[in-house]
């Protein structure tokens, strides 16, 4: 039944939009608001469909049998619906027609319309040609289902994947309005503040699903890190990292009339790049622990759709290069050091881009197999992102057009902040950490002289300080985590060890070991104590045994200290030896609380528009 | 120098942060190492952060190596020579296009900048 | 006319540069995999205690890694059985296990292995092991061919 009414709804909607672009031609109803509006809901309704039929287990679906379970919980059989490749397709559709929907309450051009249309038939074409979930299987009360993932059994799977998706996708909207003015040659202030707010609003979501991940990785995956130069993670990150240049430029556009057609370049670009993620993801042609199961006309297509998109991006591209020169400002001028941030956010996301596919290039060039991580990218970011946090400092102090005054504080903070780097260069011997430290601490300085003076200003001015102050946060938190955290292996056996010193002089304590029966899986977890002979810690590591699979899961405990945690996994359970990896991380949660600040900082900027 | 004084009065307490901060700070060579290692089963993660059986013999492997003196340089070498290139998160340094990337797109973007936009201009 | 050529210019000779900088540089491949480590022939025997004897080994010989808490082990299992029967020399090689467990698993499931070598790591780090079940043919001390996985008919179909 709901495979016969999702795949209808979807041949409706395409018939809908032949009629809608007929329609355009040849004038026939002459509202077409009201057709938008019913084609943007009629999209709406086979991923409902789809999420309903998850929730009720309809198991005449094949998608169904293949990603859900009968004994799930609830909220995981709902979930499920996005935990395959046809389902998150799907969802994206969904998510185009959501912002569509929306963006037509605030602007009603419908040139602009006719894009996000067009795009969103290209995927519902790709539903229907390679991935539909609404495949019809003879129902058999044999069937319990495959099960979800045990690994994506998890509270943060419900929203990660859809914020990230809302995160890609919102760039729909700058994508449309950039091809809109670039074609039209129309380059109201509307546009452009239209285009800002929606691209915060990309950025809000884009920022919240990455964070939402790497919890996610830190917290489910018991792997102890929180970013791992991961394809898919690389793939999230180009966009946020253009996106965030888009904002940047888009103040530009607006405040002093410069640097449009950058602005507009860029923007198609931030969509381009969400789309090409996926793609990447979805081909398999980069292996990744979020590989999917492959098919390669799933590849093709999206290559068709993306080629499509590019062509576009590069006709507009060369369309308008050509104007550029029309703009010019001042050296020292807000105008320039925005424009300077943009070279780095745009270069650091060509970095990403060519770290992700270099191993694909060697394998095929250059006959060697290679792999890219950490000690590249740490070797890049530090070369692009170290100039762009200093003059994170300064350059909001600039005024726009002309500089005249000279800042007298910009010597002594640059002297304060070297004396620092001597001290924490003598005490901690790390070059990455000084550099952090080098590069941060004009902020922290800046933010607070700043600050002090200005208290009557208005949100948009907290908002930018406190994105600011965030990222400096961060950076320190993610340095300082990845620099001087430490591991240990610890193995009790039974009988004759309870008890292991650790490096830093406290004692682990294994108590006991519980076995536990829950709906769809069994926990076998072990209760941990670390003492520093006043104070102690609890732990309880577990890990978990899913059925139907029988997949075994590492499920982490954590325990905090301030802004440090202890993070346990069980590495290994016989019957006589239980073995603990225990990891201290230090100041990891300044990490996750400078990423709230950010994502609630540009909340603050999005909300006070309204 | 108003302005400098105040900066003055930060100096103090941010450095009794700084190096209370610093001072419980350890560093540990082999940890670091451990990250720039991939772990072959796990694809995508480095053997510091992976758990599987694969990652677990490495690092304990590593270690035995370490302790009997010998140094990560050479570990490294043999494990390249024994699992070959994919095993390093750190290409060698003759990948130019790799490594060179940072500041080629940095020097084209600039080229592409001055050509283009006309900025660097003083009134 | 000059400004339009020099953006494709410069990325040209950055990319040929790279390209012969790295074809100059780039040391030869290492086909490292080939030689069976000597680690075999110094470690002894678990069941009778002696080291291997070469001499009665031949020269071609199969090196298998296997585990007793190793699912998909099983799934090969009665092939190597199969190959034992046709005098086929096994070297099993029992990867970081319970002895206990790794007894009752030989025990339970019976014994395709001419020699069984028990190794905590250092083996199968020597011999580039990625995981459990993983079977190395070889020929003269060199290894001809390295199947990472369980066995298929189609692996051994020809020494059957």
């Amino acid at each position: 039944m709901i495979s016969y009414l999702g795949n209808s709804f979807i041949y409706i909607s395409l018939i809908l939009t032949i009629f809608f672009y007929i329609n355009l031609l040849k004038r026939i109803i002459p509202s077409t608001t009201f057709s938008l509006k019913l084609i943007y809901f009629i999209n709406l309704i086979p991923f409902s469909l789809l999420v309903y039929a998850f929730s009720i287990s309809d198991f005449t679906l094949l998608n169904v049998v293949e990603n859900s379970y009968i004994d799930d919980p609830m909220f995981y059989k709902v979930t499920s619906a996005w935990g395959s490749h046809e389902g998150s397709i799907l969802l994206w559709v969904f998510l185009i027609n959501l912002f569509g929907g929306f963006f037509l309450y605030k602007n009603q051009t419908v040139e602009i319309h006719k894009n996000i249309l067009f795009i969103s038939t290209l995927f519902i074409l790709y539903v229907v040609i390679s991935s539909n979930p609404f495949t019809y299987v003879e129902a058999n009360e044999n069937v319990l289902g495959l099960g979800l993932n045990p690994i994506l059994q998890h509270y943060l799977f419900v929203i990660h994947p859809p914020t990230l998706f809302l995160g890609y996708i919102g760039l729909i909207i700058p994508f449309v309005i950039s091809a809109h003015m670039l074609i039209n040659k129309n380059f109201s202030e509307k546009l452009f503040n239209e285009m800002l707010i929606w691209s915060k609003i990309s950025w809000f979501f884009l920022t919240g699903g990455i964070v939402l991940g790497s919890y996610w990785a830190y917290s489910e995956l018991g792997w102890g890190g929180w970013w791992f130069w991961d394809p898919v993670e690389n793939i999230s990150l180009i966009p946020w990292l253009l996106n965030t240049a888009l904002i940047h430029s888009l103040q530009v556009s607006i405040k002093s009339n410069q640097l449009k057609l950058w602005s507009l370049n860029l923007g198609l670009y931030c969509f381009i790049a969400s789309v090409f993620g996926t793609f990447l993801v979805r081909s398999n042609l980069i292996v990744s622990v979020h590989s999917f199961a492959t098919d390669p006309l799933r590849g093709l297509f999206l290559i068709i759709i993306i080629t499509y998109l590019l062509a576009m991006t590069v006709r507009l591209n060369i369309k308008s290069i050509s104007n550029f020169n029309e703009d010019s400002f001042n050296l020292i001028s807000r105008e320039s050091f925005l424009l300077l941030n943009n070279i780095f956010f745009i270069c650091s996301a060509l970095v990403v881009f060519i770290g992700t596919v270099y191993p694909l290039f060697s394998e095929m060039i250059l006959k060697t197999s290679v792999s890219v991580g950490a000690p590249y990218y740490n070797f890049a970011f530090n070369l692009l992102l170290a100039p762009l946090i200093l003059f994170m400092a300064f350059a909001p102090q600039i005024n726009w057009g002309k500089h005249e005054k000279k800042d007298k504080q910009i010597p002594y903070i640059i002297i304060f902040s070297l004396l620092i780097c001597l001290v924490s260069y003598y005490f901690s011997n790390n070059f990455y950490f000084t550099l952090s430290i080098f590069i941060t601490v004009p902020l922290f300085l800046k933010s607070i002289l700043v600050l002090k003076n200005n208290f009557k200003k208005n949100i948009s001015f907290y908002s930018q300080w406190l994105a600011h102050l965030s990222i400096g946060f961060f950076i320190i938190a993610a340095v300082y985590t990845e620099q001087f955290d430490y591991e240990e292996n610890l193995l009790f056996e039974k009988g004759s060890t309870n008890e292991i010193k650790l490096q830093n002089n406290k004692t682990a304590i294994i108590k006991n070991i519980k076995n536990e029966k829950f709906q769809n899986y069994q926990r076998i977890s072990v209760d941990l104590l670390i003492s520093d002979g006043q104070k102690v810690k609890e732990l309880s590591p577990s890990k978990n045994i899913y059925q139907p699979s029988g997949q075994v899961t590492s499920e982490v405990s954590t325990t905090n200290k301030l802004f440090s945690q202890y993070y346990a996994t069980i590495s290994t359970i016989e019957s006589n030896k239980v073995g603990i990896n225990l990891v201290y991380k230090p100041f990891i949660n300044l990490l996750w609380l400078s990423a709230i600040m950010l994502v609630f900082s540009i909340f603050l900027s999005v909300v006070k528009k309204r | 120098m108003k302005m400098s004084k105040s900066i003055y009065k930060l100096i103090i307490p941010f450095l009794i942060i700084h190096i209370s901060v610093i001072s419980f700070a350890g560093v540990n060579e082999l940890s670091d190492y451990y990250k720039t290692i991939r772990c072959l089963v796990c694809e995508g993660q480095s053997i510091q952060e992976s758990d599987t059986e694969f990652a677990i013999n490495i690092k304990e492997q590593i270690q035995k190596k370490y302790s009997s003196g010998i140094s990560i340089e050479e570990i490294n070498q043999e494990l390249i020579k024994i699992y070959g290139q994919e095993i390093s998160f750190n290409p060698p340094k003759n990948h130019i296009l790799l490594w060179g990337t940072p500041l080629i797109v940095l020097i084209i973007t600039f080229i592409f900048i001055r050509n283009k936009i006309k900025i660097f201009k003083r009134e | 006319m000059k400004r339009h050529l020099l953006l494709p210019v410069v990325g040209l000779i950055v990319l040929v540069v790279s390209v012969i900088f790295y074809f100059n540089q780039s040391t030869n491949k290492n086909n490292s995999l080939d030689e069976v480590s000597n680690l075999i022939f110094e470690t002894k025997d678990f069941y009778s205690n002696k080291l291997i004897d070469e001499d009665t080994l031949g020269e071609f010989y199969i090196v298998n890694f296997f585990a007793s808490w190793c699912k998909p082990c099983l799934l090969e299992h009665p092939l190597l059985m199969e190959m034992k029967k046709k005098g086929i020399k096994i070297i099993g090689i029992n990867f970081r296990d319970d002895e206990e467990n790794f007894k009752e698993w030989i025990n339970e499931h019976g014994n395709p292995f001419e020699y069984i070598l028990r190794d905590d790591g250092t083996i199968a780090y020597e011999m580039g092991l990625i995981g459990v079940p993983e079977t190395f043919f070889i020929v003269n001390k060199m290894t001809q061919k390295k199947i990472q996985g369980p066995l298929f008919y189609e692996d051994v179909e020809k020494y059957l």
